[in-house]
């Protein structure tokens, strides 16, 4: 007698540890467990549940050497100022030596985010002695010549008193005088005392505030200033805001570019989340009735193992905190395909065995491990073939070869392992007759051997 | 069961392969001819912008936003209307964050209000990337593959059969991509690894029937032993495939117009493995080990069905 009960106890655990792992009916987070609505709880790619996902590329100069450290610190410093914004759950991650990529899940508007994030935000304020500047002037490239809002260019070097680096605070504010927005910053050790110093020293000249190569303003110094000052530029409240945001989080150390946008709005991401889990459901009730009407019971019991197989996927990947995308998406259906595929290669040789004259347990001795062999070759060669996506791949290659992988890992499972439980279980409970059904035999099988 | 001469009618299987070969390459090949690229390549591998636009008024036409661009100068722009939905796509090439923000701000104002539904924007260096990627993927891939199906087998004929049933494969979704014009973006680089995947799958099953005979050590010459075996693994071929196709049939149906083309080309994907396994692999099969055994003199197993076939297959050889 096999042990039926220990093996329908795993097959029952596995399938409520999955359940637990993907819907979460229990919150287990205190110590006292509690109960809450069941819900799917997988991390969704951005093109099913929408929003925005930017790839940024450090950008190679001459003399500025890109580095692994230096894109970690820019990392850094792009998440404090996101943080600052208030968006929920940014994602960051660094690609390679040279890229960073920002996800922002379910953001309306990423316009504001993105200017936000790619701004080197370098702070100067330039010595200009006695020349003002208007607002919008820019350096070029080589730092000794200004290009003027009107095109003109003239000679002036970048004489950098002190950077936005030894900046403690910046903060937005509305000035009741001018009724202006305004960014009043703070300077901190030694960028205070240069400050203080220049100013100082240069009463009645101007001194440029500059961002990123670009003229803020050009206030004249009326009085030695201890390390603390404003910045008017007309901002609109939110300018004022954002450039504080910018100053405060820093300068990034390597200025990077977008390579890479895309951006789905809540209204498709909610609509193809909608449709997928619609035509995953009509999938799985289609898959279901075909195999149960074709194999019967064993296509029944065939059923209920994908069922746990189902189960099975979804936790294993929502352990692993894996996201799905669409082409993961596509990626389940062709493993649920194979986990199919696993079954019926199965009955088939189980059929053949029955058709040959053997009882049903030795069919299904042999069924089994002549599927095996099958199972494992075919399903190997489409591991090696995921296994080459996954160390190739990045976004959605990289999806679809972590789903394909799991898929056809717990496939093998089912088939092999789940499926053949349950047949047995069922043999042992006097169904053998409805089991050998399958081969549409018109007799008993025991009996005919 | 009527036990049908697959095997032995094999040129007919070649003949339909090689025409669905050849129909694939015309469908590819009179695409310059038509005055468009071969494919319908997406942003993903030009790179370039792509924004979708859901207007208030749905019945806003490719014209009036046509209209509202010109004076912007972001060069060609193709415009199209989602026909279920009425929305509008906009494809540029790749914009600058502030020239994308004049774009929205022109239509707005000249079109009518909108909410943007999506949009993509690759670089022309990640464009190139995504293709060596799915080049680089799929070759090592097939490399790997025909290694371990060599070692399995004990024979480099299965895996070289299963290769070319593969290459069929991948023509025909290229043609079928190449006629209706569906986008090749980097959900077709998911289909061709599930045409990789599936095909090569399907090929090892019908596959490891012809081993299984082969160990029982019949007499049958090795023609009937192939063609029993691609009967014997008809059933499941085909009941695999249906199953699959009901998967991707609903997803096609009730997925939404975003991945209509990728299932499109997840169902060729199916249809086409099921089919080369018995078309392309077997035949192959067939007449790479038939021409082994004559070279390597065995005349017992001569098969009688084609005699001058084989002597014209001998003699193009030597």
């Amino acid at each position: 007698m096999r042990s039926h009960t220990l093996r329908v106890l795993i097959l029952v655990a596995l399938a409520v540890a999955s359940f637990q792992v993907v819907f979460q009916p229990v919150r287990l987070d205190g110590w006292r467990p509690a109960w809450q609505p069941p819900q799917p709880r997988l991390r969704l790619g951005l093109d099913l549940q929408g929003g925005t996902r930017i790839v940024l590329e450090a950008e190679r100069r001459p003399g500025v050497e890109v580095t692994a450290d230096k894109v970690d610190a820019a990392m850094r410093v792009i998440e404090n100022r996101i943080d600052a914004l208030g968006v929920a759950e940014p994602l960051l991650q660094r690609q390679g030596q040279d890229r960073i990529i920002v996800e922002f899940p379910g953001l309306q508007d990423p316009q504001r985010a993105k200017e936000l994030i790619g701004r080197t935000a370098l702070l100067e304020f330039v010595d200009t002695d006695h020349q003002s500047l208007p607002r919008g002037a820019e350096w070029l490239p080589d730092n000794r010549r200004v290009r003027l809002p009107d095109g003109q260019v003239v000679s002036l070097p970048k004489k950098v008193v002190v950077t936005g680096a030894d900046l403690r605070d910046a903060r937005a504010e509305f000035d009741q005088q001018s009724l202006q927005w305004l960014v009043r910053f703070r300077f901190a050790g030694e960028g205070a005392r240069k400050f203080e110093d220049h100013t100082g020293r240069s009463i009645g000249e101007y001194l440029t505030i500059v961002l990123d190569n670009r003229v803020l303003s050009s206030p004249v110094i009326r009085a030695r200033i201890p390390g603390e000052g404003v910045i008017e530029g007309s901002f609109t409240a939110d300018e004022a805001r954002d450039l504080a945001i910018l100053l405060r989080g820093g300068a990034l150390p390597v200025p990077v570019r977008p390579v890479e946008e895309r951006t789905v709005g809540p209204t498709l991401g909610r609509d193809s989340i909608d449709r997928s889990l619609r035509a995953g459901w009509i999938a799985a009730v289609a898959v279901v009735l075909f195999v149960t009407a074709y194999y019967r019971l064993p296509g029944f019991l065939a059923s209920v193992s994908l069922s746990v197989y189902a189960l099975l996927v979804l936790a294993l990947f929502a352990g692993l905190g894996a996201t799905l995308t669409l082409p993961g998406l596509a990626g389940l259906i062709l493993s649920l395909g194979i986990a199919v595929d696993g079954n019926v290669i199965i009955f088939e040789k189980l059929k053949e065995e029955l058709r040959a004259g053997k009882t049903l347990r030795a069919a299904i001795a042999a069924g089994w491990r002549r599927g095996l062999v099958t199972i494992l070759d075919s399903n190997v060669t489409t591991l090696v073939g995921a296994a080459v996506l996954l160390w190739l791949g990045t976004g959605p290659i990289r999806g679809f070869a972590v789903t394909l992988t799991l898929g056809v890992l717990a496939s093998m499972f089912t088939a092999i392992v789940a499926t053949r439980w349950l047949v047995e279980l069922c043999a042992d409970l006097g169904l053998a007759h409805n089991l050998a059904r399958v081969a549409d035999l018109p007799r008993r099988p025991e009996v005919a051997a | 069961m009527k036990a049908w001469d697959l095997m032995g009618n094999r040129r007919w299987l070649y003949l339909l392969s090689a025409g669905i070969v050849l129909a694939s390459v015309v469908a590819m090949a009179i695409q310059p001819a038509l005055g468009r690229p071969v494919l319908n390549w997406g942003v993903d591998f030009t790179g370039g912008t792509l924004i979708t636009l859901r207007f208030q008024d749905r019945t806003v036409s490719t014209g009036q936003v046509r209209a509202a661009l010109q004076p912007l100068g972001l060069g060609e722009a193709i415009i199209q209307k989602v026909h279920e939905t009425g929305d509008v796509s906009v494809r540029t090439r790749h914009l600058e964050p502030e020239e994308r923000r004049r774009l929205e701000q022109a239509v707005r104002e000249r079109v009518g209000p909108f909410t943007v539904l999506s949009v993509d924007d690759v670089g022309p260096k990640i464009g190139r990337e995504l293709r060596n990627v799915a080049i680089l993927g799929v070759a090592v891939g097939l490399a790997l593959q025909v290694v371990y199906v060599s070692l399995r087998f004990r024979s480099v004929r299965f895996a070289l059969a299963a290769d070319v049933a593969l290459l069929h494969d991948l023509l025909l979704v290229l043609g079928v991509f190449a006629l209706t014009r569906a986008t090749v973006d980097s959900s077709f680089v998911a289909v061709l690894l599930t045409v990789v995947g599936y095909s090569i799958n399907d090929t090892i099953v019908v596959f490891d029937r012809v081993r299984e005979n082969l160990q029982l050590r019949t007499r049958e010459p090795f023609l009937q032993l192939v063609n029993r075996s691609v009967l014997e693994a008809l059933v499941r071929s085909i009941n695999t495939g249906l199953t699959t196709l009901l998967a991707i049939g609903s997803v096609y149906l009730f997925g939404g117009p975003t991945v209509r083309d990728f299932a499109l080309g997840l169902t060729v994907a199916v249809l086409t493995g099921g089919w080369s396994s018995v078309g392309v692999a077997s035949p192959l099969l067939v007449d790479m080990t038939l021409w082994a055994e004559r070279r390597a003199g065995q005349a017992a197993v001569q098969p009688t069905a084609q005699p001058a076939r084989a002597a014209a297959s001998r003699r193009g050889r030597a």
